[in-house]
């Protein structure tokens, strides 16, 4: 007889395997927290300290230095490096991290202004993403002949970038078949979901790419699951396909998915500033391509550390939970 | 031996159209020459876009740019891990997990939003170079790391520490040659991926500035005649779409000649 490889023996559990899922828990917090204050640190650093700030940009044409030197200190930019960073980081706790540059408005209210845009955009994506990249994935490691050549179409496919997919996407669906607008711009105020045609060629180019690619990163999962030997086993006992995949491979697929999912949310926070801008979405993908431009540095440095929060904080609570559904390391 | 050749085909054909298509563009592709937005006929292969410049022309020359700048950043992301990854590989212990922790560091936001952090700052191309090395030299540096780890005990490594090689110089002339085959199809996956960075930012406008032909600043220029021209839209991004397909196609024929080639196969930004 074979014992199944992938449950542990329950004798030799350690002792403390019940606390295990909350130190791995509270391991992934605090991790994710270092790297939160390293972000920060870094994109502080990229905006405020290198050339090209927005004085220069603001004084106006032709402007002398002693000018834009008395506009640098309007602006509070005069202290050290140091000094700003506190006073910045020490604002953003307080939930004030300042105001544009450009326009002089509040940047909380520019940044809630944009959330719920989004917020609908990604949430879309990966609602559509997550079920599409499973089946994929499915398709693809469980496939007899040419497993290779299946995972390596997922992997070509989903490496074309997503101004291509979303560029590709727009000419077939709007320019020659005429079915959506191939501009999103949404009315001031308005909430997307009134206007579901404008979401259809943004939330498209987002969910391909993280599909494919989500399936190319699971197909390698399904197939080493599908070759364990409580497989075989159930399979020779005569249990249905289905309630094979449903009972002896989908609960080891929970850990990998939750972690493609984190990453793939992660891609996609990054891959809406360019469909956002390439479709006049606004959102605050387009908020912070914008604010770059303009170089309104506290926009910027707001937008880009909300979007690290948020990529860290789902990676961390991916591998917080991952590690809790493993059946692997169950401790019941 | 078919695979090698073809994936020889495959990446010579690709820059070579690129590079040598600007040569071949039958009009100055910066010059208005006929009615904005006109559908492809003859005369105008592709038609024509906003300013009434030949899309076809356009196409032929906007790919060179693009591609170098992808070509360098990956070349500076796999020079800067193979070098961190013989390290980690070869001396093990702290440096191994000191450059491990790094790299995971580095890996922790997406290249993406790096990029454009370093664009506040930098010209498009030095961002693109800066984005694809830390979010690409630390994938180079695991592979890497875990194949030198693989051939440490070889016999003829042994033997060259028994003649007397020390250090850097063993590394190079007796553990970098065996390296061949995973920096090779690794260095693929690079360009795949920077050339992924640089159309973001060509796209987003921290590129090339307008009047210039590039496949990414196309998609955006020409993303309001849409509907009028879409040829103005597709061929671009079936330019560029072709050129990373073909990168990753060549990139799997590598790997699957030689299996100790493995690599990961992270073909997108943010992973």
């Amino acid at each position: 007889m074979t014992v199944p490889t992938g449950a542990a023996p329950a004798g030799a559990a350690p002792r403390h395997r019940a606390w295990a899922p909350l130190y791995g828990a509270l391991t992934a917090a605090v991790r994710a927290l270092l790297l939160l204050v390293a972000v920060s640190a870094v994109v502080f650093a990229a905006t405020a300290l290198l050339p090209g700030d927005a004085a220069e940009i603001r004084a106006s044409p032709g402007a002398t230095t002693e000018e834009v030197r008395a506009l640098r200190a309007e602006l509070g930019q005069e202290a050290g490096p140091l000094r700003l960073y506190a006073d910045w980081a020490g604002g953003v706790l307080r939930g004030d991290p300042g105001v544009s540059l450009v326009n002089g408005r509040p940047v909380l209210d520019a940044v809630a202004q944009r959330l719920p845009a989004t917020a609908t955009l990604v949430g879309a994506a990966l609602a559509l993403a997550a079920p599409a990249m499973l089946l994929l994935g499915w398709w693809a490691g469980t496939a007899r002949r040419g497993r290779g050549a299946a995972t390596a179409l997922l992997t070509g496919a989903a490496a074309v970038p997503t101004a291509v997919t979303a560029a590709g996407l727009a000419a077939l669906l709007s320019g020659v078949l005429g079915l959506v607008p191939a501009v999103s711009l949404l009315p001031p105020g308005q909430a997307p979901v009134h206007s579901p045609e404008l979401l259809v060629l943004p939330v498209l180019s987002m969910a391909l790419p993280t599909a494919l690619f989500g399936g190319g990163l699971l197909a390698g999962a399904v197939a080493d699951t599908a070759s364990r030997p409580h497989v075989a086993d159930a399979r020779r006992r005569g249990r249905s396909p289905w309630a094979v995949a449903a009972v002896d491979v989908l609960p080891f697929l929970l850990a990998p998915f939750l972690r493609v999912l984190a990453v793939s949310a992660g891609g996609l926070i990054a891959a809406a500033t360019v469909v956002e801008t390439l479709f006049g979405y606004p959102g605050l993908g387009s908020l912070l391509v914008s604010s770059i431009a303009s170089r309104d540095t506290p926009v910027i440095q707001a937008v880009a550390v909300s979007a690290a929060a948020v990529v860290l904080a789902g990676t961390a609570l991916a591998d917080a939970v991952a590690g809790g559904t493993d059946p692997r390391g169950r401790a019941w | 031996m078919v695979s090698r050749t073809a994936a020889a085909v495959l990446l010579l054909a690709v820059p070579a159209a690129a590079v040598l298509g600007g040569l071949a563009a039958p009009h100055d592709p910066t010059a208005p020459l006929a009615a904005p937005w006109q559908g492809p006929g003859p005369g105008h292969l592709l038609g024509t876009d906003a300013l009434g410049r030949d899309v076809w022309s356009r196409v032929l020359a906007g790919g060179a740019g693009l591609l170098a700048v992808s070509v360098a950043a990956a070349l500076a992301a796999s020079a800067a891990g193979v070098a961190a990854g013989l390290a980690a590989g070869w001396y093990g212990g702290r440096t191994d997990r000191v450059l491990g922790s790094l790299a995971d560091l580095l890996l922790a936001v997406p290249s993406l939003l790096l990029a454009l952090v370093v664009a506040v700052a930098l010209p498009g191309h030095a961002a693109v170079v800066t984005a694809t090395v830390c979010g690409g030299a630390p994938l180079t540096l695991r592979v890497v790391r875990d194949a030198v780890r693989a051939i440490r005990g070889a016999g003829y490594v042994e033997a060259a520490r028994g003649r007397g090689e020390r250090g850097a110089a063993l590394l190079v002339r007796e553990v970098l040659p065996a390296m061949k085959g995973v920096v090779t199809a690794d260095l693929g996956l690079r360009v795949v991926v920077a050339l992924q960075i640089a159309s973001a930012l060509n796209v987003l406008g921290f590129g090339p500035s307008p009047p210039a032909p590039d496949w990414a600043l196309m998609l955006r220029e020409n993303m309001p005649g849409v509907g009028v021209n879409p040829w103005a839209v597709a061929a671009p991004a079936l330019a560029i779409g072709l050129t990373t397909v073909a990168l990753v196609l060549a990139v799997h024929l590598v790997t699957a000649r030689a299996p100790a080639a493995r690599t990961r196969k992270d073909t997108r930004v943010g992973t």
